[in-house]
């Protein structure tokens, strides 16, 4: 029986159980046994969904810590000897997933969308060069197999529950980083673009007229979600951003407003439903991949499609 | 006390030339943005020192060269062909032997690359070293950067946040952060630094062949594909009240509005 250790998803802890497909894809169903660890998260989430919870002790580790995080994984693998192990593709994932592939002195692969056996091999996937191409990866050596998870690239369906055993990490810890939180500048909204169905996203053709994609949004029942050009510019924050820097989403619509839909930007959507792309080329990579093109001015657009939906009695009186 | 500067930079594909038979390589965004500060911080204090670090072939010399002409101290170009092949442990394993002979109060690199983006590098750089290391960090208060402490702004999944961090440690920057190079002086554009490109081999740094390359490397590219996405054949229609009115109707359709 393998064992796998996941890392639980420190800002979104109800993703972490995603993490079990990677390891589906890896050992099968039954080919393996799962450890959780909980930096701060409570048990009763996970119970059920894995078979063992290690729940790192109250206050021995802070839960933006990723040396500490590190030692305290390290330490347990020493323990457990695990064969793989999972972490969130997050910022602190990524800050932790590295120091401990150093430590154990194994490969890392990062921001992992796939994962299959041939021949007995596993065969990790991974997007590369800004999204145009997918690497196949081979971990080699004797170190556990390591990776980072690109949120929403899997999705680990409800299944029959699990007996869970749940265990307390206490082990001192001897690394902490100098980090010290000062103050969170621009806390951001609480749900996630990936949690919607809709998704009305701005690119260049769209940079004039941002503010506007949000009353579009609203309209829809959608939210607000931006190219990475849009980005580098200044008009749309990062954490809307949708490609291969930014975050993978899954919506049922989503309309591409002034988006050209270059490989980096497409490398961002997975399995959505229905695109309406709006652009004044139809010769737009993004077009060739929509059920709708609307071929003219985005921000015109936006203007009379919001007139169409939310008809206003008082204008031009 | 004048801070000393490392910046790791990688010079990668160009994205909008991936197609070509050989890719034009341009300097790493994200690194252009680290160096960009580094130069800002020198910009305000003549004292400070910035050298500038990459492994890559040397067909990179001329663009190391270019950056010794923006007022960079020093530029090292670790190369032989030993390492060809290597992936992102043996790289920070040569960058962070190298920077460990060259005491600096900060390490500055990019958060990602166009070509890899996994963000190993700084991450196990700093752990090589034993110092603290953050990714995505949009701006550094400059009136708080000394060789004790950093001050800065970073993006993550939760917004923006502002720590502290001591120093010596490794920033790792982002294109958010708007940092730019600045234009060479036109005296600059016309100096040979040709011999100033201080260059190493892995044996100068005291690597033996199974180090590093392939033979060190603990992960495999096996193969790589183009990405492909099914493409459909749309309804095109304009922005005049029937297409619009079309689009509310498979807006409609979709279940997306009443």
């Amino acid at each position: 029986m393998k064992q796998t250790c996941i890392l639980q998803d420190t800002e979104t802890p109800e993703k972490t159980r995603d993490l079990l497909a990677a390891a589906v894809g890896m050992y099968g169903r039954d080919g393996f046994e799962s450890h959780v660890v909980l930096v701060n998260a409570s048990p009763e989430t996970f119970t059920g969904r894995f078979h063992h919870v290690i729940r790192v002790a109250e206050g021995l580790v802070a839960d933006n810590d990723p040396r500490a995080i590190t030692e305290i994984l390290e330490t347990l693998h020493q323990t457990y000897g695990f064969d793989s192990i999972l972490i969130p593709g997050t910022t602190l994932g990524k800050m932790i997933a590295p120091r401990l592939a150093w430590r154990l002195r194994t490969g890392l692969a990062s921001g992992v969308t796939d994962i299959t056996v041939r021949d007995g091999r596993i065969e990790i996937t991974r997007p590369a060069r800004s999204g145009t191409i997918l690497e196949t990866i081979l971990p080699e050596g004797p170190g556990p197999v390591m990776m980072t998870i690109r949120t929403h690239a899997f999705e680990h369906p409800p299944e029959e529950t699990v007996p869970t055993r749940i265990s307390t990490c206490s082990l001192p810890v001897t690394t902490r980083s100098t980090l010290t939180r000062l103050g969170v500048d621009q806390p951001l909204e609480s749900r996630d673009i990936r949690d919607y169905e809709v998704l009305v996203a701005g690119g260049g053709g769209a940079a004039r007229c941002f503010p506007a994609l949000k009353p579009l949004a609203d309209a829809l029942n959608g939210a607000v979600a931006a190219s990475r050009k849009l980005v580098d510019q200044g008009i749309a924050q990062r954490h809307i951003q949708v490609g291969q820097s930014g975050k993978t989403v899954s919506p049922k619509m989503y309309l591409a407003l002034g988006i050209h839909g270059s490989m980096q930007h497409l490398a961002g959507l997975r399995g959505v439903t229905s695109i309406i792309a709006v652009n004044t080329s139809p010769h737009a990579p993004i077009c060739r991949l929509s059920d709708m093109v609307v071929q003219g001015d985005a921000c015109e657009f936006i203007e009379k499609l919001m007139d169409k939906l939310m008809p206003n009695p008082h204008k031009n009186t | 006390m004048p801070m000393k500067l490392i910046c790791t930079v990688k010079f990668v594909p160009d994205p909008d030339s991936f197609t070509a038979g050989r890719n034009r390589l341009i300097l790493n965004p994200d690194d252009a943005c680290a160096l960009g500060f580094a130069l800002a911080v020198k910009s305000g204090d003549p004292g400070v020192t910035i050298e500038v670090v990459t492994l890559g072939p040397l067909s990179v010399r001329p663009h190391m060269e270019d950056l010794l002409r923006l007022a960079v101290d020093r530029g090292t170009l670790i190369w032989d062909s030993g390492l060809e092949g290597s992936d992102a442990f043996v790289t920070s394993r040569v960058l962070s032997r190298y920077i460990a002979d060259r005491p600096c109060d900060c390490v500055l690199t990019g958060s990602h690359s166009l070509d890899g983006g996994s963000a190993q590098v700084p991450v196990q750089i700093a752990e090589s070293l034993g110092l603290d290391q953050m990714l995505g960090v949009i701006r550094i208060d400059p009136d708080r950067f000394d060789p004790t402490r950093a001050v800065f702004q970073a993006v993550d999944e939760t917004g923006v946040t502002t720590w502290k961090m001591a120093m010596p440690g490794v920033l790792s920057l982002t294109r958010e952060s708007g940092y730019k190079l600045p234009y060479p002086a036109l005296t600059d554009l016309r100096r040979d630094v040709s011999e100033d490109v201080n260059i190493l081999t892995s044996r100068d740094l005291g690597f033996s062949a199974d180090q590093v390359g392939r033979a060190g490397s603990l992960s495999r590219v096996a193969g790589s594909y183009p990405v492909t996405y099914g493409e459909k054949d749309p309804v095109v229609v304009g922005t005049d009240d029937d297409g619009i009115t079309r689009v509310v109707d498979f807006l409609k359709k979709k279940g997306v509005c009443r």
